[in-house]
């Protein structure tokens, strides 16, 4: 039992620490929240479910195929509306409250264009279940722990071994000297806002076999997302990650072996404290206005 | 000599405010030229809008860079033809590390197998960056963060290097310290436009130079003349 509750509470951190990488990309790249993030998970599931049930492809093949077209909507995303309201020099909330206007917009054509109705996956693998220390595991639970884990040290890599991953960040910190070393920051917070787009949308394939299809599967996980972005440090690429993984274990445990009914308020009590005791979180990102 | 670097009529403003009120200044291949002025003369705004780090919808006039005109390109892209600058404040990424700052400063180059030995070129001309190179850039003091955006500026292998007030917030021997690796710099064959505040040393250092005052170049003339120009002396040597 309790190694169960210990993988689900994996498998829903995991992809909570996928949301809120996105989340501190974003944050770095150009000091919003994105509140649009959870339902770009929502549309993966959907492209996710289209791709792979409907049209009949590989699964891989439509978790890639999905990943690139999140990356190309999270790059419009950022081109056509973050940008063009940042260079009207907006207060940052007015773009905040953009990215509220993007989710509900997108929340309300993914229903338009699939129905209202729960859809489910067909099982991914031939076997349904894997014993790992003589307990049955879901297969899809697994290859979701796995693929996350994977993504997340590929994207630590991008980001911190790679030119193109340096450039990034250097433009996260200072895009006018960035500019003069011969980068073009818009096209990097552009690409960054791709990647926290794909990274949801491959969340919402992964999670879709074990979750099913619906249309507010990505808000709540956006939400949890940002939580657990915070907890980690906003910000913190390897604070997210923690953030997500410790926050997926504490509501699970909480349902588990307290109350299923309370989990969010145990979840999000913890949360309070944690902001009041440590507003730097795990990894102490700069949190505080001085 | 070729004319690396020319304005003509060059002016600036920022929404209906001109701050540069049609300047005309060259830099040829090999020289060292200052642009000395007050707090506020538009030295800076001059500067950047050479690097294409300014709103183009300011500029009026031309900027022509290595027989090509540049006044309406990207920053990112004059960069890319080798004209690099190290801005006011040095502007340094702050949680990079200094090898990773100087490895951005490489970003434009294609030649891979080089930036190696360019980077431990910059070590030499400045061992203490050796010393902090697995260090945050944040973490330098004032004055290794001034070497460090120099030596990011240099790993591009520019044709004409920029300073901005190299001089900044910096104790004189650190100062003199920077200008000797100026001076260095400058007898390796880098082309060199600097503004500096500090112009006693400006213009002890520069071959020619221009004064700059609300927006205008009020003097152009070998740093000799200027040197000995009573007008300067008063205004900006402190005699
Ligand atoms: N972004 C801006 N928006 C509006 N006005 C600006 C801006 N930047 C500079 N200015 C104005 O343009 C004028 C020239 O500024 P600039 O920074 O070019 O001067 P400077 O010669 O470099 O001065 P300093 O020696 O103090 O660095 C100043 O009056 C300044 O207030
Ligand atoms: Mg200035």
């Amino acid at each position: 039992m309790l190694f169960q509750v210990i993988v689900s509470g994996f498998v829903i951190g995991c992809v909570y620490g996928l949301i809120a990488l996105g989340y501190s990309l974003i944050y770095k790249a150009s000091g919003l929240m994105n509140f649009a993030q959870g339902d770009v998970l929502t549309l993966g599931c959907f492209l996710g479910y289209t791709f792979y049930t409907l049209l009949g492809l590989p699964y891989w093949l439509s978790l890639i195929i999905t990943a690139a077209i999140a990356f190309f909507f999270g790059m419009g995303e950022e081109r056509f509306i973050i940008r063009k309201l940042q260079n009207k020099n907006v207060l940052t909330v007015y773009v905040v409250l953009a990215t509220i206007s993007i989710q509900y917009i997108l929340q309300n054509s993914i229903q338009a264009i699939w129905g209202p109705n729960m859809l489910s996956y067909p099982r991914v693998f031939p076997w349904n279940n894997v014993t790992i220390f003589g307990v049955n595991i879901q297969t899809e639970s697994v290859f979701c722990i796995i693929m996350s884990f994977i993504l997340m040290m590929l994207l630590q890599v991008f980001m911190n071994h790679t030119k193109f991953g340096t450039a990034m960040r250097a433009s996260a910190l200072d895009a006018k000297a960035a500019k003069a070393c011969g980068i073009n920051p818009s096209f990097a917070t552009g690409v960054t806002w791709g990647i926290a787009a794909a990274l949801a949308a491959t969340a919402g394939i992964l999670l879709g076999p074990i979750y099913g299809v619906f249309i507010m599967l990505g808000q709540t996980i956006g939400r949890k997302g940002f939580a657990a972005a915070i907890m980690g440090g906003y910000g913190n690429v390897i604070g997210a990650i923690v953030g997500g993984v410790l926050l997926g274990l504490i509501e699970t445990m909480s349902a588990a072996y307290w109350s299923s009914t309370y989990k969010d308020m145990i979840a999000y009590g913890l949360l309070l404290i944690f902001l009041y005791v440590k507003p730097t979180g795990i990894f102490n990102e700069k949190a505080l206005n001085r | 000599m070729k004319r690396l670097l020319e304005l003509k009529g060059f002016c600036y403003s920022y929404g209906n405010i001109q701050v540069v009120k049609g300047i005309d200044l060259y830099v040829d291949e090999g020289e060292i030229v200052t642009l000395i002025g007050s707090n506020g003369a538009g030295k800076t705004t001059t500067m950047q809008s050479i690097s294409g780090l300014n709103p183009v919808s300011g500029v009026k006039g031309e900027i022509w860079f290595d027989g090509e005109r540049i006044d309406h390109l990207k920053g990112n892209l004059i960069a890319a033809k080798g004209l690099c600058q190290v801005l006011e404040g040095r502007h340094i990424f702050s949680q990079l590390t200094v090898e990773e700052n100087l490895m951005i400063g490489a970003y434009t180059r294609k030649d891979k197998k080089e930036i190696q030995k360019d980077i431990d070129g910059m070590y030499k001309l400045f061992p203490r960056l050796e010393e902090r190179k697995k260090q945050d850039g944040g973490t330098l003091s004032g004055g290794e963060q001034q070497m460090l955006a120099i030596a990011r500026a240099l790993v591009a292998k520019p044709k004409l290097l920029l300073l901005d007030e190299p001089s900044l917030g910096l104790a004189p021997i650190i100062v003199e310290e920077i200008f000797r690796a100026i001076v260095k710099i400058r007898e390796q064959g880098t082309t060199i436009l600097f503004v500096e505040q500090n112009s006693n040393i400006a213009l002890a250092t520069a071959e020619r130079g221009y004064v700059m005052q609300t927006g205008e170049i009020i003097m152009a003339d070998s740093c000799e003349n200027l040197r000995n120009n009573d007008e300067v002396k008063k205004a900006y040597l402190g005699e």
